[in-house]
């Protein structure tokens, strides 16, 4: 995939500022500390990731489907439309999007269901409760929230031709390859643009293999704070992850996350807050 | 772009009903919001039952997110998208007329500078397109719509695709059979912009012609015919088809000289035209390399928007509902590709 960058609707409408970001959580920090609302996207990211690997696609189709499905949060509560049932559609759409092979809506169950065995620490109900026709009607309103902006740029590109330009590819790519897919756990995919975040991932991989690349870097013509600030926020993350055992604590929290009411018989409309 | 969706259908108001689809119905309606603007609004049908298990249907999904993403003049203008129920919409720039109508309107006289105007036209599309590392993959008269200032835009992006990833096959499976290049008809699972340029040459000659020039009615015919037109190309003028995956060895025709074909047009037209037909796909001239062609320097210069012809001439009232009648149904994106685009596999 490609196009133009610069000109897309991910520069144009959907690099986020942090103010904004803040003010739009404010409805669901009501219910849960920041940290504690970072653990529920962390906990689904790792689900759509896990839906995703069952479904053998790639990781760009994952990588896409958590943008989606951290755009729609960045905007909306929580409890507008429940992740579970949310996650699941991001990568329905994704698959589409990417032209990487449609994910049929049975197997698409199939994988949720065993996922949601696989999460059984996380939650109460050990079934995947929504059915097809919630899956089709929650892509609708999905492609909605989203404004129809269905292109996502990711960090990965950059970052191939960073390292190349850079030297040493078999040492530092996988690694920083490594740290981008982290970085979905963060809001930087919401905050920066792609190129920074690549910029960012490769310079924590040069300092952890303990490479000297001052002078590359010095010769970007980037803005190296915001450089500074993604990293800041992945080694955040890093941080939350060494004394955090999310077998113990996520049941506790995703028992406080503020829910949609369901409108019977239905099931899936949501109703936005 | 798109907000809620509920009072969303309000803001249109259909006008009249254009035409039907295989996936779509188009209806001709009133933006009540933007000053009564006249808009097209196509409305995504939900597929039969299999079908629906898929959920919003692929086509629509490629136009909606290209679209989303350009904004040029000679590309068609998404300009929103709205649910209705389980309905999926979306709003076109309104467009009165298409090429093939023109073509075929026997009361239009197409002098050089209307056909050169045409040409610019697609061509900015085109080379816009392809800067955005989009193939459009399905360019026909059809396909290139034109609104009451005379403006072409290129519509339909149902087949279109991102192009340029070194690694990733692609179903050969694409564009009208008449407007399909060599390569292609070869089996191609590797290509590039080349298809859209093979495209726009059979269309200009059409212009010239007033007849499609190149009307096979299979896909072996299809290159009978080019063949038996253009020559058949030599180890020389295009290296390497014989490992194409569906090479078939042709008879060697000689061809006829363009000039012999297409007598009344000037040497600059066809050295411009030769360019977009080359069988070479590498050697075939890109959207940017032939704007920049003789022919686009030369006199006549392109007829301004206001100049270009309506179909419909008024002194033929009779003809006139006919004609807009059949333009109008073939008007909006979608329609006669939505049989191939069914077929394809990504």
């Amino acid at each position: 995939m490609a196009g133009n960058f610069w000109q897309s609707s991910h520069c144009n409408q959907w690099v986020l500022d942090n103010q904004c970001l803040l003010k739009n959580r404010q409805q669901d920090l009501a219910f849960l500390s920041e940290e504690e609302y970072q653990k529920v996207h962390i906990f689904y990211a790792s689900v759509i990731q896990a839906i995703g690997e069952q479904l053998n696609v790639r990781q760009q189709v994952i990588a896409t489907a958590t943008i989606y499905f951290k755009r729609v949060y960045s905007r909306y509560s929580l409890k507008s439309i429940d992740p579970l049932l949310l996650g699941p559609t991001c990568l329905f759409l994704a698959a589409k999007v990417e032209e990487s092979g449609l994910i049929t809506n049975s197997k698409l169950q199939v994988a949720c269901q065993s996922v949601v065995k696989k999460f059984a620490y996380a939650f109460k109900s050990q079934e995947f409760r929504y059915k097809p026709n919630q899956i089709l009607e929650c892509e609708f309103y999905l492609l909605e929230l989203l404004d129809c902006c269905l292109i996502v740029y990711h960090p990965y590109r950059p970052l191939i031709q960073y390292v190349t330009d850079l030297g040493q590819e078999e040492q530092l790519l996988p690694l920083a390859w490594k740290i981008v897919n982290d970085s979905l756990r963060t809001d930087v995919c919401l905050l920066y643009p792609p190129y920074l975040i690549a910029l960012a991932c490769l310079h924590m991989a040069c300092v952890i293999s303990q490479k000297d690349t001052k002078h590359w870097f010095a010769e970007l013509n980037v803005d190296l704070d915001k450089v500074l600030e993604i990293t800041q926020q992945i080694l955040k993350l890093y941080d939350l992850w060494k004394n955090y055992d999310e077998r113990e604590e996520i049941a506790g929290i995703l028992e406080k996350v503020p829910k949609p009411q369901l409108t019977p018989p239905g099931g899936a409309k949501t109703t936005e807050g | 772009m798109a907000r809620r969706g509920r009072d969303r259908s309000k803001r249109y108001e259909n006008v009249e009903f254009l035409g039907e689809g295989q996936f779509a119905t188009v209806y001709k309606a009133k933006d009540l919001h933007n000053g009564n603007k006249i808009v097209a609004v196509k409305k995504i049908k939900l597929g039969q039952r299999s079908e629906a298990e898929d959920g919003i249907n692929r086509t629509a999904l490629r136009e909606i997110k290209l679209l989303q993403e350009l904004q040029h003049e000679n590309i068609i203008g998404l300009l929103d998208v709205f649910g209705q129920r389980s309905n999926i919409n979306l709003v076109f720039d309104f467009m009165d007329t298409d090429l093939e109508v023109i073509i075929k309107d026997e009361s239009i006289v197409l002098t050089p500078a209307h056909i050169k105007a045409y040409m610019i036209m697609t061509l900015r599309g085109l080379e816009y397109l392809h800067m955005n590392w989009i193939l459009h993959r399905d360019m026909k008269p059809n396909n290139l719509l034109i609104n009451d200032e005379g403006i072409l835009k290129i519509g339909d992006f149902g087949l279109a695709k991102f192009y340029g990833s070194p690694s990733k096959v692609y179903t050969h499976q694409v564009v009208t059979r008449w407007y399909r290049c060599p390569e292609l008809l070869f089996g191609a699972r590797k290509y590039g912009t080349g298809v859209d340029l093979w495209a726009t040459g059979c269309i200009l000659a059409e212009l010239l012609l007033r007849l499609p020039f190149l009307a096979g009615d299979s896909d072996l015919n299809q290159l009978s015919i080019i063949f038996e037109t253009l020559g058949t190309p030599t180890e020389e003028q295009w290296p390497c088809m014989k490992s194409l995956p569906d090479f078939v060895e042709f008879k060697k025709f000689p061809g006829t000289p363009l000039s012999d074909i297409f007598t009344a047009a000037t040497d600059d037209l066809l050295e411009f035209l030769s360019s977009m037909l080359d069988y070479n796909p590498c050697k075939r001239c890109t959207a940017t390399q032939a704007l920049k062609m003789r022919y686009f320097f030369s006199k006549p210069g392109p007829s301004p928007g206001f100049a270009l012809p309506r179909p419909g001439a008024p002194s033929e009232v009779l003809k006139e509902e006919g004609n807009s009648r059949a333009g109008r149904k073939r008007k909006l994106p979608d329609e006669s590709s939505v049989h191939l685009a069914k077929k394809l596999v990504f």
